[in-house]
């Protein structure tokens, strides 16, 4: 019997989950896909948003202040890439300058600081940010504005879990709970698991599983977002750069990342759940077209890679994170932005306010609250370099051109708990894949290195998804089976 | 710090020519790093045929053209390491390598020689739209898993784009026992030679879909469908969509030279070849660089690589040799009406040894054009030219005694026929 199971293991099961490992909880989190954190959480703009946007009094707005607030002490412990380079909603004309001097009013209402929120100047904003539009007018200046690498961040709260006891199983899809006395059951393709408690944070199929016990509760919609990623030498901006918001988001932001590289978009669509993932000719020329109105001089045949993500729209137009009326069944859902800022805080507060005063659950005290994350060779001098190289041998052998990983980093990021089991899980860890070639170069040796540590076949190295098999049989000598 | 006379940075066609060049020369203190377990570079998953009919007069595979270098180069003991990767040059041309019986170490070269080679565009890099599943493949890594591990990537095969790798992998996948479905060209002319055209698809009766695209990726997982379109002036064609039920959609939509040492090297790459800009004797704008092969810009005949390279030997040579590095004015090399491109970008005609060697792409097919090189006013050469492709690279070598003299940009042109 299992005291919490979460399902999902994105931001918001990752940040509960490592909450959880704060105390005597037998946890388990159930994950569908192969690798963790695969659906919103690995395709989004990476950004802690200051809290300026959110509605007044909303769950959004509460959580996201508190959040963000939260990041720079988790990203110390759990070594996650976190980067202050703060942000600015741009205005071109009257109209939009009266929005950001509202958003400036929300901003204080939400909690923020006057130190974290300031109406600023065209002429200090170009200063700031000299390829900003002709057009700018005036911008809402964000110094809390944050970026970080979401994949990451929610790996480094699994692992850091999964290292004080929390269990994590993959490719396990939830087909059916059943509720019993004092207990449910977790109905898996091949097991059934019992648990007092269940944290639904499915994301985008939170419907999906809270109406498997609380039927009709609220809906939820894909609403994808695609995105345009140029090369590292692209350095046109270094804030967050959003343009004033509409109804249907935050509009097409120019984000640089933590890594290097600019991201352009997210678009704004409803889509059906076959769709979340598509990128399209149409997306991809609005966002060439929309970025132009907040940042000039974008080279756009920099562009290395497109990609889209749909984040999970509630009807409720808030986050949805209680327990219903079925006792021990605890919604977190409908987390859309700001959702990867917010999560540090909600997570807190579902395991403090929901848990931990309903049940009986004594502190962790041997609870270790630090990860150290995959070796970066490329971030380390030739000295420190070559410390570790003669630890480790493979860590002097470059596998990935672009990005210069080491072979090392590489059997470390599948070795490790919550560790890669796909290429593009290793890419996400290491960054192995993620450079100009896109992976042209080094796919064949990742791909060797995981067949060789997960001790299976070429054969049955997965790209990314259960059935992504990268080669299709070997054509000299003797078959391997198929697993 | 370990000072070498030249580093060599890549064993490929193009870094095995240059340091037999440089041997030739003299220079013996040389060092080749390789990344790869052993020399040969691309050449080594290259198995067909087809190499060496310039410089051999009969026909090689991949490894066979890449052996005849390596013996020659094994047999002047040049001291070489495999399985080492340069990870940083600068420009004081200090390189940083790897490998996993040094770590990492740190030389200088007076000079250094970037035979890099290049790498394939990707669906990254033109925006395919639809989803990202398993199965899209560029036609170089496919050739990898087949030539060198042994595995098929696929059974049911599009190919996009007609270069010659993927031309290549259309013939090899078909003998593995792939279906190959056809072969989309956004252009309204091949990317590849013809002599692929005709000994990879036709003799397989493979389609070959120019003027079309692919317009739409299906697959959860795995790819299961392309949906390929007309275009017309790059725009799709509504109502010309053809669907085909695949397993593996190849890439093969151009080439790159792998330039990313070179940038942060500080050397100045050229819009069109993507490669460094370079003199006449491959030196690019970092004194004691030089660049050729592949990584200096793309051949589509190994054989121009070897020889390109051996002259950017022997200038490497005369350069670690030469106390005088006053090599006189430059002019520019322009290309001009129906030119892409010219490498070198820049001549010094002072320092020109014999002759000066040219390379030339033309900017889309012409049939019964001129030729014609020109510096100011005067008129240098005309050549007279049946045929001529984007695909098919152009080779011109011009005397020295034709070029002492002149003080102007050389300009390139295409002309009608005189």
């Amino acid at each position: 019997m299992f005291d919490v199971i979460i399902i999902g293991s994105g931001i918001s099961g990752a940040c509960i989950a490592r909450e959880c490992a704060k105390y005597q909880m037998n946890t388990l989190v159930l994950e569908k896909n192969i690798d963790v954190a695969s659906e919103t959480t690995l395709a989004n703009s990476a950004i802690i948003h200051a809290g300026h946007d959110p509605l007044v009094g909303s769950l959004k707005a509460k959580f996201n202040i508190i959040g963000s607030r939260m990041y720079e002490q988790m990203s110390k412990e759990l070594d996650i890439p976190y980067l202050k380079n703060g942000g600015m909603v741009v205005a071109t004309n009257e109209e939009e300058i009266d929005h950001i001097k509202m958003l400036y009013d929300r901003g204080l209402a939400n909690g923020l600081k006057k130190d974290e929120i300031a109406l600023m100047e065209q002429a200090k904003v170009r200063q700031l940010e000299p390829n900003i539009s002709d057009d700018v007018l005036m911008a809402l200046y964000l110094p809390t504005t944050a970026i970080t690498y979401p994949m990451e961040a929610a790996i480094a709260n699994l692992e850091n879990a999964m290292d004080n006891g929390v269990q994590l199983q993959t490719d396990a899809e939830v087909i059916d709970i059943k509720k019993n006395e004092n207990y449910f059951e977790v109905y898996t393709s091949d097991k059934v698991y019992k648990t007092k408690y269940i944290i639904n944070a499915a994301g985008l199929y939170a419907e999906k599983i809270s109406d498997m016990v609380v039927p009709n509760y609220f809906k939820i919609t894909p609403r994808r977002g695609e995105y345009l990623v140029l090369d590292k030498d692209v350095h046109v901006v270094s804030h967050v750069i959003y343009p004033v918001p509409s109804k249907k988001g935050k509009g097409i932001l120019a984000t640089p990342q933590y890594h290097g590289n600019l991201l352009l978009g997210p678009t704004s669509e409803f889509v059906q759940f076959d769709e979340m993932k598509q990128t399209s000719s149409k997306g991809l020329n609005d966002i060439k077209n929309n970025i132009k109105k907040s940042v000039k001089n974008i080279p756009f045949n920099k562009v290395i890679r497109t990609f889209a993500g749909s984040r999970p729209t509630p009807s409720t137009k808030d986050f949805i994170i209680e327990e219903t009326m079925v006792k021990g069944f605890i919604n977190v859902a409908g987390i859309e932005s700001p959702g990867l800022s917010a999560a540090p805080a909600y997570a807190e507060y579902v395991v403090e306010e929901l848990l931990v005063k309903n049940g009986d659950f004594k502190p962790n005290t041997s609870f270790n609250p630090i990860r150290k994350r995959v070796n970066r060779m490329n971030e380390l001098s030739i000295d420190e370099k070559n410390i570790l190289f003669k630890k480790n041998h493979t860590y002097g052998e470059i596998i990935c051109r672009c990005e210069q990983v080491t072979k090392g980093e590489i059997i470390d990021s599948i070795t490790r708990n919550a560790g890669a089991k796909t290429v593009v899980g290793v890419k996400h860890r290491t960054r192995a894949g993620a450079g100009r070639c896109q992976s042209g170069f080094c796919q064949v040796e990742v791909s060797k290195i995981l067949a060789e540590y997960m001790h299976i076949p070429l054969e049955n190295v997965l790209y990314q998804g259960k059935h992504s098999n990268i080669v299709k049989e070997k054509t000299k000598g003797e078959t391997n089976e198929r697993i | 710090m370990r000072e070498y006379e030249a580093i060599v940075i890549g064993g490929g066609s193009a870094g095995l020519a240059a340091s037999v060049a440089l041997h030739n020369e003299g220079v013996t203190d040389i060092l080749l790093l390789e990344r790869d377990q052993e020399l040969g570079g691309i050449l080594n998953q290259c198995i067909h045929n087809g190499f060496g009919l310039k410089v051999f007069k009969e026909e090689l595979t991949g490894p066979e053209y890449a052996e005849r270098y390596k013996d020659i180069f094994v047999e002047k003991n040049i001291p070489y390491k495999t399985n080492t990767m340069v990870i940083s040059c600068d420009k004081n041309r200090i390189v940083e390598y790897a490998n996993k019986d040094e770590g990492f170490v740190k030389i200088k070269g007076k000079a250094i020689i970037m035979t890099t080679g290049c790498y394939e565009r990707n669906a990254g890099a033109i925006q395919l739209p639809g989803d990202r599943p398993s199965g899209i493949i560029t036609a170089g890594t496919a050739q990898k898993y087949l030539n060198m591990d042994g595995y098929l990537v696929g059974k049911k095969v599009f190919i996009l784009g007609s270069g010659d790798i993927g031309l290549i992998m259309a013939r090899r996948m078909t003998l593995e026992g792939a279906e190959v479905l056809g072969v989309a060209e956004i252009m309204p002319y091949s990317g590849g030679l013809n002599r692929n055209i005709v000994q990879c698809l036709d003799d397989y009766n493979i389609p070959l879909y120019l003027n079309h695209t692919i317009t739409s990726i299906k697959g959860k997982d795995h790819i299961e469908q392309i949906v390929l379109q007309e275009v017309k002036d790059f725009i799709p064609i509504k109502g010309t969509e053809k669907t085909f039920d695949v397993d593996t959609l190849l890439l093969s939509i151009g080439l790159i030279p792998e330039q990313s040492l070179a940038e942060k090297a500080g050397i100045i790459l050229h819009s069109k070849t993507k490669g460094p800009m370079v003199d006449e004797s491959y030196q690019t704008n970092i004194d004691g660089i030089f660049a050729c092969g592949n990584a200096l810009h793309v051949h589509d005949l190994v054989d121009f690589v070897s020889t390109e390279s051996e002259r950017a030997g022997k200038a490497a040579a005369q350069y670690i040799k030469r106390s005088d590095k006053n090599v006189g004015l430059s002019v520019n090399t322009i290309a001009n009406k129906g030119i892409s491109y010219i490498v070198p970008q820049t001549i010094h005609p002072k320092s020109i040894e014999q002759n000066l060697e040219l390379f030339l792409r033309v900017d889309g097919v012409y049939q019964d054009m001129d030729l014609v090189i020109k510096s100011g006013e005067k008129e240098i050469k005309r050549y007279k030219k049946r045929h001529l492709a984007p695909a098919e690279m152009e080779r011109i070598i011009i005397p020295k005694q034709w070029l002492v003299d002149i003080n102007h940009d050389l300009e390139i042109s295409l002309e009608a026929m005189k």
